[in-house]
């Protein structure tokens, strides 16, 4: 055994935990770091089949954009809510687990009895260090072979980016109000635990939402949510959704 | 198996792959789901980089490169579908997630 | 002759790693001081001539205080996320180079650790793994405002990552290349406009590239004016309000190291690092990369910090379209060979 597939098996085998890891993880964030984990030792083998640059792009776009998102919506996801994985679909957990060994083994056979082999490139490590590394042969290829993709790609960038902005836009106001008698988050400004039920029925919410005190002055802004509050005005009339 | 070939980046890939489909398959919180299918995106890459080291060739990281483009712009729609479903539905079980059956 | 090298380029790493630390160390006692100076103060003074032994107190006292893990917190996630933080802050300087290369004991020392094709990219990743040092350690406190400073630095350092970046592709355009040494050799070569004789520092050519970079490592690193996440009016101390003892200590030096790895880079990035008149060497980059520090803490000390939104806005509705109209200039520049620099 060389050097190399020492060093392989070795990150090979933390990659495969971390990939396991988000599989069993009950937690989220634990299985982002799993993920995370299991991406690094990836781009290091990236680095043994030399391609420095794509080992820098998975680094950068993988691990450092895309979990660093998934991470940050899991986070926005109230905890509580998050689905436990053990329990309650055995069924399931079993179908998917004897899919998934039927498939290795099947796929493992077809690896280790493969004898075709393709024919073999220009690009050995002597004409790559001509050339200039690794970065400069692999642009010089990506913008001359393959131009449409990569303007193709770029399209489906500006799309995926447009839909982004589609899908996180505020929601209409009616929705909103509604989401916001559901959940029932931050009461502010309200006298007496309007909001929890359990709490005796102390007084009836009034139907424009404001509250007169009896000595006069200003009236009592009710809100029931933080996004119903953010709308409203500092100052001046209370906007009725 | 002595010296390092594409054998064995294909065994990575394998195994990395099949992870991941098994979560897709057993796990119920979208955002888990959504990992793995990064996982078996990632998987894909894994054995393009390996053939492309294996022949000397530059198509296979050509492709691993637009696989990571496309599995960035998959992620940024993705999130912002998980994001759109917890503020209507708030839940991110799939199997809570059935209007469209029903 | 391979392990020859392998053990050079180790040593290197040592002995830069070490000073690394101790200019941490004394990059609190310098900011102490010049913050004081800027608002008529003194600053620490008592523990040895100029206050200069106060490193050594605090990180003594620092090491002494009791270790307090929150009842309700993400046991190991909180053990480690320090430490993650504090392990990939210096490994960016492996790729600046400090000089030419040496010739000692019939031995060649590069004077650098790694020289490596694709060296700012490298940073930049480095940058952007040491984001989960802050987000999993706030996650993990399970405490509001740690989550809020968390998810605030998270939007921050995508957001400016993305600025940092395209702000160099100007730079790569003109090197042709993305290793520091063949940054760093374009940049000794001389920039001539009619009788004028130049450094062909890429600050005179990519003035916006500069300012851009200089703007969104500011935020990178957390850095007032753009410290939200560790906004101690709002927020207690963000991510780390519930850290203490020397996991604390070691976000708190993460800064800092990250301050002088982002000085270093952007000296010998913009500013041709080593080069300079009279005799090159790691001197001039020293005194470049103290100028950016001196900066940092002019700017904490002047600045009021953003608002929220403002930050975010300024990221995608200013930086961001400069940045892009900088790649596009270039370009038609490099295209039409236009002064040919």
């Amino acid at each position: 055994m060389s050097l190399q597939v020492l060093i392989f098996s070795l990150l090979a085998g933390v990659s495969i935990l971390g990939a396991l890891g988000v599989v069993i993880a009950r937690n989220p964030v634990h299985s982002a770091i799993g993920l995370v984990l299991s991406f690094l030792n990836v781009a290091a083998i990236y680095l043994i089949a030399r391609a420095e640059f794509l080992a820098v792009v998975q680094v950068i776009v993988y691990a450092g954009a895309v979990i660093v998102l998934v991470v940050f919506v899991t986070m926005l996801v109230h905890p509580d809510d998050l689905p436990e994985f053990h329990g309650r679909r055995p069924l399931r957990v079993a179908t998917g687990l004897l899919l998934g060994g039927a498939l290795l083994l099947e796929v493992a056979a077809a690896i280790l009895t493969r004898n075709l082999s393709g024919v073999p490139g220009p690009w050995t490590d002597q004409t790559i260090s001509l050339i200039g590394g690794n970065t400069r042969a692999l642009g010089q290829t990506l913008y001359s072979d393959y131009m449409l993709a990569i303007q193709l790609t770029a399209l489906l960038l500006l799309a995926a980016t447009i839909g982004a902005i589609v899908l996180a836009r505020p929601e209409a106001v009616s929705e909103r109000v509604m989401a916001a008698r559901r959940t029932l988050t931050i009461s502010l400004a309200h006298p007496r635990g309007l909001d929890q039920p359990e709490l005796p029925p102390a007084l009836p919410l009034p139907p424009d939402g404001q509250v007169k005190p009896a000595g006069g002055g200003r009236s009592i802004v009710l809100a029931r949510s933080a996004s119903e509050f953010t709308e409203q005005p500092a100052w001046g009339e209370w906007r009725t959704p | 198996m002595s010296e390092l070939s594409a054998t064995h980046f294909l065994l990575l890939s394998a195994a990395l792959f099949i992870i991941g489909m098994v979560g897709v398959l057993t796990r119920r919180n979208v955002l888990v789901i959504f990992m793995c299918i990064e996982l078996m995106l990632n998987a894909v890459n894994v054995s393009l980089i390996g053939f492309a080291w294996e022949l000397h060739q530059l198509t296979g990281q050509v492709f691993a490169l637009f696989v990571i483009a496309i599995a960035a712009a998959e992620a940024v729609v993705g999130l912002g579908i998980v994001m759109a479903l917890t503020r209507r539905a708030d839940t991110v079980d799939i199997d809570e997630l059935r209007q469209l059956r029903e | 002759m391979d392990w020859q090298r392998l053990l050079v380029s180790y040593a290197v790493g040592f002995v830069l790693l070490n000073v690394l630390l101790g200019l941490m160390a004394y990059m609190t006692w310098f900011e102490r001081r010049v913050l004081a100076r800027m608002q008529h103060r003194v600053g620490p003074n008592r523990t040895g001539p100029f206050g200069l032994l106060q490193p050594i107190a605090d990180g003594v006292k620092l090491l002494a205080k009791e270790d307090i893990v929150p009842a309700n917190a993400d046991r190991l996630v909180f053990l480690v996320a320090p430490l993650l933080s504090f392990a990939l802050a210096p490994l960016g300087a492996a790729v600046i180079p400090f000089g030419e290369t040496l010739h000692l004991f019939g031995l060649e020392i590069p004077l650098l650790v790694a020289d490596i094709n694709v060296a700012v990219l490298y940073v930049l990743a480095l940058g952007s793994i040491g984001v989960y040092g802050i987000i999993l350690g706030g996650y993990a406190s399970g405490n509001r405002y740690s989550l809020l400073g968390a998810l605030r630095s998270t939007a921050q350092v995508i957001s400016y990552e993305l600025v940092l970046g395209l702000s160099l592709v100007g730079v790569f355009i003109l090197a042709g290349s993305l290793s520091l040494q063949d940054i760093l050799r374009e940049q000794q070569r001389a920039l001539v406009i009619g009788s004028l004789t130049l450094p062909n520092w890429y600050i005179l050519s990519q003035p916006l590239a500069f300012a851009l970079f200089l703007i969104a490592a500011v935020a990178e690193t957390n850095r007032a004016p753009f410290d939200l996440p560790e906004a101690e009016t709002e927020l207690v101390a963000g991510y780390f309000t519930e850290y203490s003892g020397f996991r604390f200590s070691f976000y708190f030096l993460a800064e800092y190291i990250n301050m002088i790895v982002v000085s270093l880079l952007a000296a010998t990035l913009f500013l041709g690092g080593i080069d300079g008149p009279f005799v090159d060497g790691v001197w001039w980059l020293a005194l470049k990369a103290l100028f950016f520090l001196f900066f940092y803490v002019w700017l904490r000390a002047t600045l009021p910090r953003f608002r929220y939104d403002q930050l975010m806005g300024l990221a995608w509705k200013v930086l961001l379209p400069l940045a892009l109209l900088n790649i596009g200039l270039t370009g038609l520049v490099r295209l039409w060979g236009i002064g040919a620099l």
